[in-house]
């Protein structure tokens, strides 16, 4: 017993210091004052995305591929290497490359392919939102799924359902991802025949048809992601449980239940929310295999092709996409994490804080 | 080195470091020990055990056990080279950015988040199709998104000890950088490295798999955990319980890793007799917030370091 009070006060979720609250100062103005964290925010975010289309574009400039090379093969002359370099631009110096391609980025062209001279932006805009639909669906199944074993876990500490909750995350955590994917196939496509095992439907052609197709790859990738959101909502549930206000409702005559959803969860949902933000690069990671695992004609599809044949630009434009819709989603989670918790609102950090 | 002692005192990280010796040594030695070549292709196809073939044979008739031995290398120097990559960038930047200043600390957060943010996957990918699909690349690649785990951890034990008494009274007493990281800040860092390698290490061979799987980086013929999974498991029909022996020996190695992990952060905090939850538990790892798996929590530091991080960030 004494240990387990010593946790709990060893570990304490969000410490409000004297100093961060006198910093603000008492004459700032309330708008202003809730302006600054999303100002801080917003600088932030520019940055990291400046910083991701300078590592995008460096793969590019250390590249060794070029597209006389690889469109012709040996049979490229110097002659050749050059029209095509001038072509697609590649005989520039780098700096002004640089700010053209980033130019026209952010205007929505990302360069052409090298192979087919399609615009990226065209393939990417097809390949899209296959995987934004089937992230989405993941995401909302991996956060049911997690938030329901992680309270009922907390629930009961050290009962059977805290012990199953723990072996199957245990067992997540040390499987590769597209194992269990490949293990729901072969459970729900091959032996039980439920859901179709590859392929698919559009989401504005057939609603239905598509939730049939894309359930499966959906549930593959929310897997890893409710493992992790299980576990967190698990140790600070269990951790909040323990504190004074928390045993003091307990006492006053509320059920546990009343004090687990009236009262510990709101306080012990920050650093899930967290976790949710670092599942988005999880995710969209691991939409690769499951789009390779599922067939699906995704945007890692796309990279993985293009990469196979050292298509650079395409390869560049997918790279730069999937860390746009990444950041795009730890900028909602941050914000929510800004409007949940009045403590979050001094930490600006663009992925979630350290705690 | 008491940690290394308290370490010795638990039981389950005993048993952690013996599986993870035998993973050594099979990199090591494993190709020589080898029954058979692990290329070579036996007529019988997809066989069963047996006193040949002990875990019996693959699609193409070669023998398992002798591909899961001599995949052991690569798979191993893979993860090792990745973590190593990321060690050799994150800690030395980490415990740099406590002396860098405002505006580097801010640029140095940045990059981190940058690199937090990038799908290992869709970057391993990035990489391979402009500089080359290799294993060094592919392994670099994950390296560099790795060092920022090891970046926050050694900045934030870094910086909670900084602002400690005894390290102003050095620094005021005279004591020059390198003495005062090498004598009070090293051996504090340390063991919070140590952990987060382990946890690094576990991710890095499960990514290494997924990389296999996804045929970057390693070229097919050659044997590795997370390839021969990834063939086996287009023959379930045939042979549903083969993928059992990669996927047991990659379980209990990422197992061990993340156990060992567990039981250093007990041993350096010095509550090596406190028990906090069963084997399972520790097995699961906490790799809380970051992709990877590295807890950003440090152990054994002052608890008000995540706040100083934070007024330094915001000010």
């Amino acid at each position: 017993m004494a240990s387990a009070t010593t946790g709990a006060t060893l570990t304490p979720q969000t410490a409000v210091p004297a100093a961060a609250s006198t910093r603000r100062g008492g004459a700032a103005p309330h708008l202003l004052a809730a302006l600054r964290p999303l100002g801080r925010l917003l600088l932030t975010t520019a940055t990291v995305l400046f910083l991701a289309s300078v590592i995008t574009f460096a793969l590019g400039a250390f590249s060794k591929s070029n597209p006389a090379a690889t469109v012709l093969g040996e049979t490229a002359t110097e002659q050749d290497i050059a029209t095509m370099n001038h072509q697609f631009g590649l005989d520039r110096p780098l700096v002004p490359r640089y700010f053209t391609w980033l130019g026209d980025a952010l205007h929505g062209d990302l360069g052409k392919s090298w192979f087919t001279t399609v615009p990226v932006s065209d393939s990417i805009k097809q390949a899209l939102p296959v995987d934004l639909s089937i992230a989405l669906l993941a995401l909302v199944l991996a956060i049911l799924l997690g938030t329901g074993a992680g309270v009922a876990a907390a629930l009961r500490a050290g009962g059977f359902v805290d012990r199953a909750v723990t072996v199957v995350c245990s067992v997540v955590a040390t499987l590769p991802p597209f194992v269990i994917g490949i293990a729901l196939i072969v459970l729900l496509a091959v032996k039980a025949r439920l859901l179709p095992a590859g392929g698919y439907v559009a989401l504005d052609v057939d609603p239905v048809q598509w939730l049939r197709f894309s359930i499966l790859p959906a549930l593959a990738l929310s897997i890893e992601v409710a493992a992790n959101i299980a576990r967190q909502l698990r140790t600070s549930l269990v951790g909040a449980l323990r504190e004074n206000y928390a045993i003091g409702a307990e006492m006053r005559g509320f059920s546990r239940r009343r004090v687990l959803f009236g009262h510990v969860l709101r306080n012990a949902i920050s650093p899930t929310l967290a976790v949710i933000g670092m599942a988005i690069p999880l995710i969209i990671g691991g939409a690769v295999m499951t789009e390779k695992l599922f067939n699906l004609p995704g945007i890692a599809q796309l990279a993985l092709q293009s990469a196979q044949r050292g298509d650079v630009p395409v390869v560049l434009g997918t790279l730069l996409v999937t860390a746009v819709i990444v950041l795009i989603g730890s900028l909602v989670v941050n914000a929510l994490q800004l409007m949940l918790n009045p403590a979050a609102r001094r930490a600006g950090t663009l992925t979630g804080g350290a705690r | 080195m008491t940690t290394a002692r308290n370490l010795l005192r638990i039981p389950v990280a005993r048993v952690a470091l013996a599986v993870l010796a035998v993973v050594l040594l099979l990199a090591v030695v494993g190709g020589m020990l080898a029954p058979y070549d692990p290329l070579k292709q036996y007529p019988q196809t997809l066989a069963g055990p047996s006193a040949h073939h002990w875990l019996g044979t693959d699609y193409v008739g070669r023998d398992v056990l002798s591909r899961l031995m001599a995949g052991t290398r690569l798979s191993v120097i893979g993860a090792l080279e990745a973590v190593a990559v990321g060690l050799a960038l994150g800690v030395p930047a980490g415990l740099a950015s406590v002396w860098m200043g405002r505006l580097g600390e801010w640029v140095s957060l940045r990059v981190t988040d940058t690199l937090m943010m990038l799908p290992f996957t869709v970057f391993a990918i990035a990489v391979a199709g402009t500089l080359g699909n290799g294993l060094h690349q592919a392994m670099i690649a994950v390296g560099v998104l790795t060092s920022p785990g090891f970046f926050r951890i050694t900045r934030a034990v870094a910086l909670g000890l900084r602002t400690t008494h005894y390290v102003e009274a050095a620094e005021l007493m005279g004591a020059s950088r390198w003495w005062t990281l090498r004598t009070h800040i090293w051996s504090k860092v340390l063991p919070n490295v140590a952990v987060a390698a382990a946890h690094a290490m576990g991710s890095a061979l499960l990514v290494v798999a997924s990389l296999a799987f996804l045929g970057l980086g390693i070229i097919p013929p050659t044997p590795t955990w997370g390839g021969m999974l990834s063939s086996d498991l287009g023959f379930l029909e045939q042979q549903a319980w083969a993928p059992i022996f990669p996927g047991l020996l990659l379980v209990f190695t990422v197992g061990s890793l993340n156990i060992l992990a567990d039981c250093i952060r007990e041993a350096a905090s010095g509550e090596a007799r406190r028990r906090r939850g069963g084997v399972l538990r520790r097995a699961a790892g906490r790799r809380d917030h970051t992709p990877i798996g590295i807890p950003v929590t440090p152990v054994g530091v002052v608890p008000t370091d995540e706040e100083e991080q934070r007024r330094v960030v915001a000010a």
